[in-house]
């Protein structure tokens, strides 16, 4: 019951209702691809962004694949969206290490390497940080050799 | 002859009740024929895709029947609702709800049956009367005549630009223009053009392929694929970027564009309708927009008024409000006490038809009794009605905008000169020429 109601709350973009319903569905079905790729972003959204990176670390470690090949129309992905608001809301603006982190992973729904560009700050904010470190060495494995990443 | 092996599929095609089913992420997986007669969409069309982007309804957010039966475990029977129609209009149906379990015993999807009331005398006419043209509301002049023009240009595949402020409705008029034109049972797609980062756009509005940039995983059509035969509307198209701006102008000049990644040259038969709430003549001016995509886009032009230049619409909105918010919520406040509706038309409303829908939305959710009273309405609209209607009462345009803009902005000054892209004391000169002062 907790999946198909967190998959209607998510899709109503109603994000705190729907974390409580992922949440007991993901203790029910452990490591589920779908609700994890879905919690990412519910977490992101009620500014619980370390958990956000536990759920993401997780993922991609498992199948980073599952998160890139998402697509915004027909999985109703609403990341396109929400960065674009955030970056707009930074007018430019150093982002903080949250944003930052927020950003890396909602970017890697759409686009790796702007989702490396922005975990590789959130890493020279927090340098040392081993699980942005484990983060960035996952997304540069799907980064063409073709667009040398920034080091 | 052995009815118990008759498939489940033609006995469900064959009844005249509209039933379809969603998997647990609310795709649809079966759409019987009475549901494709009933919704005009196509069962072809629909399965694969999530239930809200077919339906577009209010209800399928903040009220999915389905979802209601996952909390309380009681199915739902007889619930009025109104869904998009495959024509875009918005029809009136009766459903049942319920949901599929599995062997475990988990839920793993829904079922829905309905019937249309558009057609058997359960519709209100007056309903159907307001929202005359296309679900949109309007008996003002202007909006009369934008509905003639439409009707006029329905045999047209001409690119259509509608201007409006913020909320007026644009939206609502590119869904009429499609409706009512040749191409209407083809695809429709949209895009905000405000909404993506300049790089996803391109690769939105014309698809990419594989290893075309990093995250491009699979080849992937773009918006014009997707709407070959049929309509694109471009929603706040002077936020595109100027490089956009210039695949946009070759692709309605020549037809063609390629994939981002890709050099074979693709033809599609697309008709445009743009629309915009930026100033255009300051936009040309400022070169944030191209000339020569302005004249390809505004072939027909249409504009959109702002709802205070037209407040005898007002009264009309407010019916159709009332009557949505009473149907999806199951409680009757059908009517206006008359103070709370010269408050409405007295007011300015910066956010046009939209801000008018929240506002009777709030004053329909604190309203226990069958009218909403004057008490009921947001502070802001009952403040200005107090405060500057009787005070001020400007008499010009310009000043209607500006106390509109400070309305907006809870009479932030710093925001507002923001918005107008002027300073701050240029903003009190420009109030105190007016003769508008906070009070």
């Amino acid at each position: 019951m907790h999946e198909m109601l967190g998959n209607q709350l998510f899709m109503a973009r109603n994000y705190p209702s729907a974390t409580l319903h992922l949440e007991r569905a993901l203790q029910a079905h452990p490591g589920n691809k779908a609700i994890l790729r879905k919690l990412i972003i519910c977490y992101t959204q009620i500014g619980e962004t370390e958990r956000a990176l536990d759920a993401f670390v997780s993922l991609i470690k498992d199948d980073i694949d599952y998160i890139i090949e998402t697509n915004p129309i027909s999985d109703d992905c609403p990341c396109p969206e929400i960065v674009f608001k955030l970056e707009d809301d930074l007018h430019g603006e150093e982002a903080s290490y949250d944003d930052n982190l927020v950003l890396g992973m909602l970017w890697l729904y759409c686009n790796a390497e702007r989702a490396w560009d922005y975990f590789h700050k959130a890493l020279t904010q927090r340098p040392g940080n081993s699980k942005i470190k484990s983060v960035l060495t996952i997304i540069k494995t799907r980064i063409p050799a073709t667009n040398p990443i920034k080091t | 002859m052995d009815f118990t092996t008759f498939p489940t599929e033609l006995i469900l095609d064959s009844i005249s009740e509209g039933v379809f089913t969603v998997d647990k992420n609310f795709r649809i997986q079966f759409f019987n024929r009475a549901a494709e007669a009933i919704t005009g969409h196509r069962r072809e069309n629909v399965v694969g895709r999530f239930c809200k982007q077919v339906f577009q309804a209010y209800s399928c957010e903040d009220e999915c029947p389905i979802t209601r039966v996952l909390q309380t475990g009681s199915n739902i029977t007889d619930f009025t609702t109104r869904i998009c129609h495959g024509s875009r209009e918005t029809i009136p149906i009766r459903l049942n709800a319920s949901v599929l379990y599995g062997n475990q015993n988990d839920p793993i999807g829904g079922v829905i049956s309905f019937r249309s009331l558009a057609d058997n005398g359960h519709a209100d006419p007056s309903f159907a009367e307001a929202s005359r043209f296309h679900g949109v509301v309007g008996r003002s002049k202007a909006m009369r005549q934008v509905f003639d023009l439409i009707e006029e240009i329905s045999d047209s595949d001409a690119t259509v630009l509608i201007q409006g402020e913020s909320g007026t409705g644009k939206e609502m008029i590119a869904n009429a223009i499609h409706a009512t034109s040749r191409r209407r049972d083809k695809p429709y797609i949209k895009i905000n053009c405000s909404v993506f980062p300049p790089d996803l756009l391109a690769s939105e509005l014309f698809g990419h392929v594989k290893g075309a940039f990093t995250g491009a995983m699979k080849d992937r059509p773009g918006r014009f694929e997707l709407a070959d035969g049929g309509t694109l509307f471009l929603d706040e198209v002077a936020e595109m970027p100027l490089q956009m701006q210039v695949q946009l102008l070759r692709v309605l000049q020549e037809g063609t564009f390629e994939r981002i990644g890709e050099s074979i040259t693709r033809r599609s038969d697309v008709r445009v309708i743009a629309s915009t709430n930026v100033n255009i003549d300051r936009a040309l001016q400022e070169g944030k927009f191209r000339e020569d995509l302005y004249y390809r886009l505004n072939v027909i032009p249409i504009d959109l008024p702002p709802l205070r230049e037209r407040p005898e619409d007002i009264p009309h909105l407010v019916k159709h409000f009332l009557r949505k918010y009473s149907t999806a919520a199951r409680k009757k406040v059908h009517e206006m006490e008359d103070e709370a509706l010269d408050c409405l038309i007295q007011y300015p409303w910066p956010g046009n038809v939209r801000e008018l829908e929240n506002a009777i939305e709030y004053a329909f959710a604190r309203t226990t009794e069958s009218v909403i009273r004057l008490a009921r309405l947001p502070l802001v609209i009952r403040q200005y009605h107090g405060r500057y209607h009787r005070a001020v009462a400007p008499h010009t345009e310009e000043a209607w905008h500006l106390l509109a803009l400070l309305e907006k902005h809870h009479w932030n000054r710093s925001r507002v000169a923001r918005e107008l892209g002027i300073g701050r004391t240029t903003l009190w000169r420009r109030m105190k020429t007016l003769g508008i002062a906070h009070t």
